[in-house]
């Protein structure tokens, strides 16, 4: 099974989120936590990128690429980027892969890679 | 309301302390209430974003209020991460313009240098959004560099616009006897020269190593009091005069405009609105410069300079000791430090000590008018104050 990432639809006014909201950031509407999951579209284009090279303990590599990519039905995601040499504006294609790994957790999250 | 006035300040060098985290709170409330004349307050608080975390220590304003002997004034801890000490500041203001209290201590302390670099930079990666950016590895310099090349495509911002804040602020530290880096800078060795990538590598691409704020420990105070009080007292008066503060989306890639920083609009707006001042009217700003790219935004966000146009201006100058409207005349967090839930309390130590007269070899001629921009987590909860010369 692929793993998925959802955006969060408000059931009234049909705005889009991601992450969620507990309450809906267009209509205000917050009688019960009434949001629909649809999952996040994997291809884009990248917005802006970074490579780090100072990195929390829980990653053991030297630098990581992160980027904020623009799906193709607008919405915004962070995530991190496997691409040899990134550029703004290059088409992405994203992965739900393992993120972040502490010694007791694992995070899933997107990881992009060029195409 | 009332008016409120800051009569007493006090700061410790921001540096590595190697001292309990109550002491660096302490020991600049023993300075502000010397400053003062005052030894007795009706309540504390303490600006501080990481005790429980990296200090293993809870409830600190109750340490603190004990240290001082002021017991049994009130005490709490005030955190809004990098705008815990403004946020603190606002809270002292409140208390008095309601006429709860008529003598507010407001002191920030922080300690990041008991642990090691990645740890404190990861401390403060916890204030980015748990599920949808701290889990990829972001941290406040990966956040600000993705800003960064946004900023550089859209407004033609260069490295070397970047190094020129650098340059300038780590030149005003050098007259600031309590600032964090006493480190001559220069744009030969940071960017021209064949040794500038040593010198200063890359740390989230495009910010390098002197683009990014030090990890500082430091403390810092201001005692603020009703115009009854203040007026007794025989400091110079200088009263804060506007309070604004705003938020935005916790997750930077949710803005519609990504190289807009709103709360800083509108917490800015806010301030100057109160104070019945435009940005025209200040005549020395801190802002908050953790990475140099920020100095030059927020320069735009809060009026100073049209937006796109903050660069240019400094540029030309405007900006520095003796220009048109001096910025981080401390050294900013980029030189004088970064101890995060002093920082916001430090801006205003600064600005006060200017509009005394008492900032020596940085002294801004005349200032009147002077202005904090507290920036916190990446721009989703701004502080920023107005203060003002009187008499
Ligand atoms: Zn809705």
């Amino acid at each position: 099974m692929a793993l998925e990432i959802y955006a969060y639809k408000c059931r009234k006014c049909g705005q889009l989120h991601y992450p969620y909201r507990m309450v809906c950031k267009k209509c205000g509407k917050n009688d019960v936590f009434e949001f629909d999951t649809v999952p996040l579209p994997k291809n884009g284009k990248l917005l802006t990128f970074t490579t780090v090279h100072n990195l929390p303990p829980d990653f053991n590599v030297a630098k990581l690429t992160l980027g904020i990519v623009e799906l193709e039905n607008g919405m915004r995601v962070t995530g991190q980027l496997k691409a040899p040499s990134p550029k703004m504006g290059m088409r992405v294609t994203g992965k739900v892969e393992i993120v972040r790994e502490a010694e007791y957790s694992k995070n899933f999250g997107f990881v992009f890679y060029p195409g | 309301m009332r008016e409120v006035y800051a009569v007493g300040v006090g700061i410790t060098s921001f540096t590595r302390l190697e001292y309990p985290l109550s002491e660096i709170a302490a020991y600049p409330a023993m300075m502000a209430l010397k400053d003062a004349g005052l030894s007795k307050v009706d309540h504390v608080y303490v600006a501080n974003m990481a005790a429980a975390r990296l200090n293993h220590q809870s409830g600190l304003a109750s340490a603190v209020v004990d240290t001082l002997s002021l017991t049994p004034a009130g005490a709490e801890v005030i955190e809004n991460g990098p705008a815990s000490g403004a946020s603190a500041l606002k809270q002292g203001y409140m208390a008095i313009a309601s006429g709860l209290h008529d003598v507010v201590l407001v002191t920030g302390a922080e300690r990041l240098r008991e642990v090691n670099n990645l740890e404190a930079t990861d401390a403060v990666a916890t204030l980015s959004h748990p599920l949808a950016e701290y889990i990829y590895g972001v941290t406040l310099p990966s956040l600000a560099a993705m800003f960064t090349r946004l900023y550089m495509q859209k407004y033609g911002v260069t490295e070397r616009h970047l190094a020129m804040v650098a340059v300038k602020n780590h030149d005003n530290a050098l007259l600031n006897f309590y600032a964090h880096l006493h480190e001559k800078v220069t744009l030969e060795g940071i960017l021209d020269s064949p040794e500038a990538m040593t010198n200063n590598p890359y740390v989230a691409e495009p910010l390098r190593f002197f683009d990014c704020c030090p990890v500082s420990d430091g403390g810092a105070c201001v005692i603020l009091a009703s115009a009854e009080v203040a007026k007794k007292l025989k400091k110079p008066l200088v009263r804060l005069a506007g309070v604004g503060q705003a938020t935005d989306s916790h997750c930077v890639h949710e803005r519609a405009e990504p190289t807009d920083l709103l709360a800083v609009r509108g917490a800015a707006a806010q301030a100057f609105k109160m104070a019945g001042v435009t940005p025209s009217d200040v005549n020395v700003a801190e802002l908050h410069d953790a990475f140099t790219i920020l100095e030059i935004a927020e320069s735009e966000e809060v009026g100073f300079f049209k937006k796109g146009q903050g660069h240019l201006a400094l540029e030309r100058g405007e900006t520095r000791i003796g220009g048109k409207l001096p910025i981080n005349t401390s050294g900013g967090l980029k030189a004088k430090g970064h101890p995060v839930g002093a920082t916001g309390v430090g801006q205003a130590h600064e600005i006060i000590l200017q509009l005394r007269g008492e900032a020596e070899k940085r002294q801004v001629k005349d200032a009147k008018i002077g202005f904090t921009c507290n920036f916190g987590g990446f721009g989703n909860n701004v502080v920023c104050l107005v203060f003002k010369r009187e008499n």
